[in-house]
């Protein structure tokens, strides 16, 4: 009862103390309607984003370069010697092969970002959409396979171009095990993280993928299913068995369906509720940075 | 050796009309100790920023800045990042990595130094910062002071001549405050290192100082020595006085030709000369008649026992308190004595394991927390960075009350929509201009008032405020004890925990000392600091052998002119 | 206890884990696989004491054990030894049923070696390690593991505040309760990515993005650290010697092949005993500084130390009990 009261009386109090200055104020402020104003807004981001693509396509055309042919030495000799030595090794050699490849397509992209000598604000771009991916993983601990990090990882690929969602996923992979302790799995989390986001970052730059959220949800879905749930339940199969066989390959996808598909539901679920805020706020960011400038 | 020379400088931010620093000239020599004062907004930091090129902002820059006779433009980075130090306001952002040893490190990695001086380097800071102890912690265990010396020591590790700080002590408590600002006083004295720097806390950095330079609106009004400065903000009759110590406040408000004192050592110096001892003048402030009668209590805290976990020590020991309705109450007091548990006990986010509290007679238990929450208690969290979700100010206030969709407000009469309140609350709290602005572009104070309009529109009857004064001007500290007056006018009960006794000399009803779990005085402040000696105001430190129970400036001031 | 093998330089550690850790997952003879067992249980145990290591195995070991060991006979039928047929049709055979177990105790074991890897090598050690090759990236984890507690602290302070305004995760229906943590999540993101701007700030200030970046760590390469190093590589050396020689050779498909045991040559004993060595040489280490200690402690003047220490605690041991007394009497 009361505080109804007091507030219209605060109101008025107020009023009758300082009509004056709210004219005043009336005169110099001018709200325009907020429609207006977040489209204006919009507007700038659609051109900032296109002038990322831009900066980002001829960045892109130097270092592609680079990295292409760590990749076709990587492909061409690194791979073959592997899987020729591999065959030596005998009954372990899916798992040695597999594993060393997993490293390898890691190589050109450490390789790539060092050389160019990153500067400090991509750095902190990425440690912090790495932290919170972490700390995301370890919030949802209760409920395994229902975590946030393909979708922050998606987010950052798209946001912030291929390569830093790469390293958004790949660092998130590796330290969220120095929380949850290391294992054989680390480099296969470390590349099936990575690989998403810059994945997401490629095809949102060549167009293919919009930042709406039904697209991400779908892209979402099917690149945690598929990618990451394809890639480390590949990885359980070479560890566990030393024979590669068509049923084999089934029961193990079939076993690992269901928690792939929490956790492809659960990506669905972030990005839905939280990618148009986050790319908002990564926006926001880019300009506050300056990441536009240079 | 002149270090830094700046002529006819202006500096305009993109897409702005008005310049930022308007037709700056001045010198600094080798080894000064400097101090930068103003009004949050009055260009400071962005005179800083320019003294060190690679965090100079983007804009129009006219004139020139000359460091060692060479412009500061040239200054390759190498040489800028050893030479010239800066130091952030905040000490939980600046630090990079997780390690103490490898954050003092960090330029030293930079500058390409190899392990065998690194080693020596650091070794030397550890020990001249007495960092040894937790030279192998990880940063987070760090308390904020130990974090903003660390900040200091990782900068001089690579050995600068020229030391910028801007704020940094904003974010400390006094203590942590005065024991840093202890250390940049050693390093000018003991290294020779010219200190730059911007300060709230004037009254711990003036008296070292060399030269001061008071800016207003971009502009420097006023240099010189600190003694000069008072003489001549005096003859201005500028508002500045506001953020000066109080000896320097009292001496402006006062008739005399003598020198400006600078500390309350010679504050006292100066009143016994103005009032020499045999006239035997002894003004004397009548203390407020406390009113005894009953009124109706908003809180009441009964024998409350609060621990954090069961086998610690009690944090809150037998805590009685009553606070009437109407009232702001501040409870002061030293760092970890409780103060922030009991707004927390209040707010019933924990939970008393003996004793009971009541809110408007009422058992806190007993509210739901719809109801707790709305219309009855708000709560002011210390960072109110904490409550920002939107990306616009206006966006924001509506957040709080549900977003813009409906346009009634829920449980207020029929006249006041939304749109009125937001509208309304904004202009109450000064923030009506920045409505379409990011929370985080505004300044800290501006910020404090924001997250404060947010919980007003939630109608609160009892205001639990953690801090509000941190890290704010002197200014901005005189809007919001406005406010909360006006607040108070229309019978919303304040509570505050406060570090900052002038603050709380100058708007509070009652003062509460906590200690050891518990509140050991309460009173009205004139009678509550006038009869502390050493933990009150700095206006009654420097006046109590002349004049009785004057805590304030204003006090002060009155008695004098009261004497003459 | 204090493990003293930890206290080696980084690249002894990380040395040792990628020696055990490849020989574990790429080596299938049964022989070497037990070594590797009963070091790795043995460390584990120094490690993280008894409770914590049965536990670890029991619990989280032997469940995975049996339905690895399953797996393989379900789907490979390879092998001569046939012991009878799936409802499908297909044959389990011994050799498979024995592949299945190897294969499983090497991820026991490899479990085992990695918990005991985690406690070792630390995130500083991988700093060091890392810090020249790839400087950005161990920057980048450095900064990770710095933000990561910090943004953990700040979501208490967040959703504290939240709390205070009504909007409490912890009641309320399931659908407020995931809107209040989404909102709570997107005021840390906010608060996370606008306050790292004047972390860049101050790496900048600091001179990142400088030429020639050094790696400074605490960490430095001395003597006992080149001894340790030498013995290693002559041990890996016999080790590599004797399986390139066909001493540890092992094959279970489609007969089981296993050499160097029945007849147990002198070949295979060197291989064997090089590997024990080098998987016990922590433990070997702990010892040996254990000893020395002791050995310190019996020499004279640290008697006489310890005897102080000795008396000095009587003396508290007195005063607590006087302190006793005087409680009770309260």
């Amino acid at each position: 009862m009361l505080s109804n009261e007091s507030l219209d009386e605060f109101l008025e109090g107020f009023l009758n103390t300082s009509v004056k200055k709210n004219d005043q104020q009336h005169k110099q402020r001018k709200i325009e309607p907020e429609e207006v104003t977040v489209r204006a807004e919009a507007e700038v981001i659609n051109d900032d984003v296109e002038k990322i693509a831009e900066n980002d396509d001829r960045a892109k055309n130097n270092k592609l370069g680079k990295r292409t042919w760590m990749a076709i030495i990587m492909i061409f000799v690194m791979i073959p010697l592997t899987i020729c030595f591999g065959i030596l090794i005998g009954d372990r050699k899916y798992y040695f092969i597999s594993m060393a490849i997993i490293v390898y397509t890691m190589i050109p992209f450490f390789m790539v970002f060092e050389g160019r000598k990153p500067q400090a604000r991509e750095l902190i771009v990425i440690a912090v959409l790495a932290a919170i991916g972490v700390a995301g993983r370890a919030a949802f601990f209760m409920l395994p396979q229902f975590k946030p990090v393909v979708a922050i990882v998606i987010i950052a690929g798209i946001s912030f171009g291929a390569e830093s969602g790469f390293f958004v996923g790949a660092m998130t992979g590796f330290v969220s095990n120095f929380f949850f302790g290391q294992g054989p799995w680390t480099p296969w989390q470390m590349f099936a993280f990575g690989i998403i986001g810059f994945l997401a970052g490629i095809l949102y730059k060549k167009g293919l993928l919009k930042s709406t959220k039904y697209q991400l949800c779908i892209y979402g879905f099917l690149a945690t299913f598929f990618i990451y749930g394809g890639l480390l339940n590949m990885a359980s199969l070479f560890m566990y068995s030393s024979i590669i066989t068509w049923p084999s390959v089934l029961a193990i996808y079939i076993s690992g369906a269901p928690f792939d598909l929490i956790h492809a539901v659960s990506t669905v679920f972030f990005l839905f509720i939280a990618s148009r805020a986050m790319i908002e706020k990564l926006e926001r960011i880019k300009k506050k940075y300056g990441l536009i400038e240079r | 050796m002149t270090e830094l020379i700046v002529r006819n400088m202006n500096f305009t931010y993109p897409e702005m009309d008005k310049p930022a620093l308007k037709n700056i000239n001045l010198e600094i020599e080798d080894g000064d100790f400097v101090v930068f004062c103003g009004k949050s907004g009055c260009g400071k930091t962005t005179l800083l920023r320019h003294f060190k090129p690679v965090l100079t902002p983007f804009g129009r820059l006219e004139g020139e800045i000359l460091y060692r006779e060479n412009s500061i433009k040239n200054l390759d980075l190498k040489t800028q990042s050893q030479e010239i130090g800066y130091v952030l306001q905040s000490p939980e952002n600046q630090i990079v990595t997780d390690k103490v040893w490898h954050e003092l490190a960090f330029g030293l990695e930079s500058l390409g130094y190899d392990s065998a001086t690194i080693r020596l380097r650091v070794a030397e800071m550890a020990s001249y910062f007495g960092i040894q102890a937790w030279f192998k912690r990880n940063v987070v265990e760090l308390s904020g002071g130990q974090k903003q010396l660390l900040n200091l020591a990782s900068i001089m590790a690579m050995h600068p001549s020229i030391l910028i700080l801007d704020e940094p002590t904003s974010q400390l408590d006094p203590i942590a405050a005065s024991d840093f600002l202890e250390t940049v006083r050693k390093i000018n004295r003991d290294l020779g290192t010219t200190i730059i720097m911007t300060e709230h806390r004037l009254e711990d950095v003036l008296p070292a100082a060399d030269k001061v330079f008071v800016m207003d609106e971009g502009a420097i009004i006023a240099w010189g020595t600190p003694q000069a400065i008072g003489k001549q903000l005096k003859s201005l009759g500028h508002d500045m006085f506001l953020s000066m110590p109080a000896p320097m406040q009292i001496y402006a408000g006062v008739d005399s030709e003598l020198s400006c004192p600078l500390t309350v050592r010679e504050g006292r110096k100066w009143l016994s000369t103005l009032f020499p001892e045999k006239d035997g003048v002894r003004q004397r402030i009548p203390l407020e008649m406390t009113d005894d009668k009953k009124e109706e209590l908003a809180v009441e805290i009964k024998d409350t026992w609060f621990r954090y976990e069961k086998n610690l020590p009690d944090v809150v020991k037998d805590l009685t308190l009553s606070i009437k309705k109407g009232e702001l109450y501040c409870i002061v007091g030293g760092n970890g004595t409780g103060k922030t548990t009991t707004i927390s006990l209040i707010a019933g986010i924990n939970k008393p394991y003996r004793g009971k509290i009541y809110l408007n007679g009422k058992d806190v238990r007993k509210y739901s927390d719809k109801e707790l929450f709305n219309n009855n208690l708000g709560v002011l969290p210390q960072n109110p960075q904490s409550l920002f979700v939107k990306k616009t100010v206006e966006l924001d206030l509506y957040e709080v009350i549900g977003g813009k969709n409906n346009k009634r407000m829920e449980g207020v009469d029929s006249e006041i929509t939304k749109k009125i309140a937001v509208e309304k609350m904004a202009q109450l709290f000064h923030i009506e201009q920045l409505m379409t602005q990011h929370p985080y572009d505004l300044s800290g104070g501006e910020q404090q008032r924001l997250a404060l309009a947010k919980i007003m529109l939630l109608k609160p009857q009892i205001l639990l405020l953690d801090e509000p004064t941190k890290g704010l001007d002197n200014n901005f500290k005189q809007e919001l004890g406005e406010i909360l007056k006006k607040l108070q006018e229309h019978g919303v009960t304040v509570i505050m925990v406060s570090h900052d006794i002038e603050f709380c000399a100058l708007y509070g009803d009652r003062c509460g000392l906590f200690f050891e779990g518990n509140i050991v005085t309460s009173n009205t402040p004139r009678a509550f600091f006038s009869g502390n000696s050493f933990y009150t105001t700095a206006a009654n430190r420097m006046s109590r052998h002349v004049f009785e129970n004057a805590i304030t400036v204003k006090d002060v001031i009155k008695c004098c002119q009261m004497s003459h | 206890m204090e493990d003293t093998f930890s206290t080696y330089h980084p690249i002894i550690s990380f040395s040792y884990f990628c020696v055990v850790l490849i020989i574990s997952m790429f080596f299938i003879h049964p022989v070497v696989l037990g070594i590797s067992l009963f070091s790795a249980i043995t460390y584990s145990v120094l490690l993280l004491g008894w409770k914590k290591s049965l536990k670890f195995n029991f619990l989280f070991m032997l469940p995975m054990l049996i339905i690895v060991a399953l797996i393989n006979p379900m789907f490979n039928h390879a092998g001569v030894t046939i012991l009878f047929y799936l409802n499908n049709g297909n044959p389990v055979t011994l050799e498979s049923i024995i592949y299945g177990i190897v294969l499983a105790v090497m991820l026991v074991i490899v479990i085992i070696w990695f918990s005991c890897y985690n406690k070792i090598m630390t995130s500083d050690k991988f700093i060091y390690l890392f810090g020249r090759i790839i400087p950005a990236l161990s920057l980048i984890f450095s900064m990770v593991l710095r933000f990561v507690p910090k943004f953990k602290a700040q979501l208490k302070v967040i959703s504290n505040g939240q709390k205070c305004i009504g909007r409490d995760v912890s009641n309320g229906n399931i659908i407020a309760r995931a809107r209040h943590g989404v909102t709570i999540l997107s005021i840390m993101i906010t608060w996370a990515l606008e306050n790292a701007i004047e972390t860049a700030d101050s790496m900048k200030a600091r001179g990142y993005g400088l030429k020639g970046r050094t790696a400074f760590s605490l960490y430095r390469f001395d003597k006992r650290d080149g001894i340790l190093l030498i013995i290693m590589a002559l041990l890996v050396v016999v080790f590599w010697g004797g399986a390139l020689s066909g001493n540890i050779f092992a094959q279970y498909n489609p007969i089981i092949i296993v050499n160097g045991v029945a007849p147990l040559t002198i070949g295979s004993l060197i291989t064997y005993t090089s590997l024990l060595l080098f998987c016990l040489i922590p433990i070997f280490v702990d010892a040996f500084y254990e000893l020395k200690w002791l050995e310190m402690r019996r020499s004279f003047p640290l008697k006489g130390a310890v005897a102080v220490e000795n008396f000095m605690l009587g003396e508290y041991k007195e005063k607590l009990k006087e302190d006793l007394v005087i409680n009770k009497n309260c």
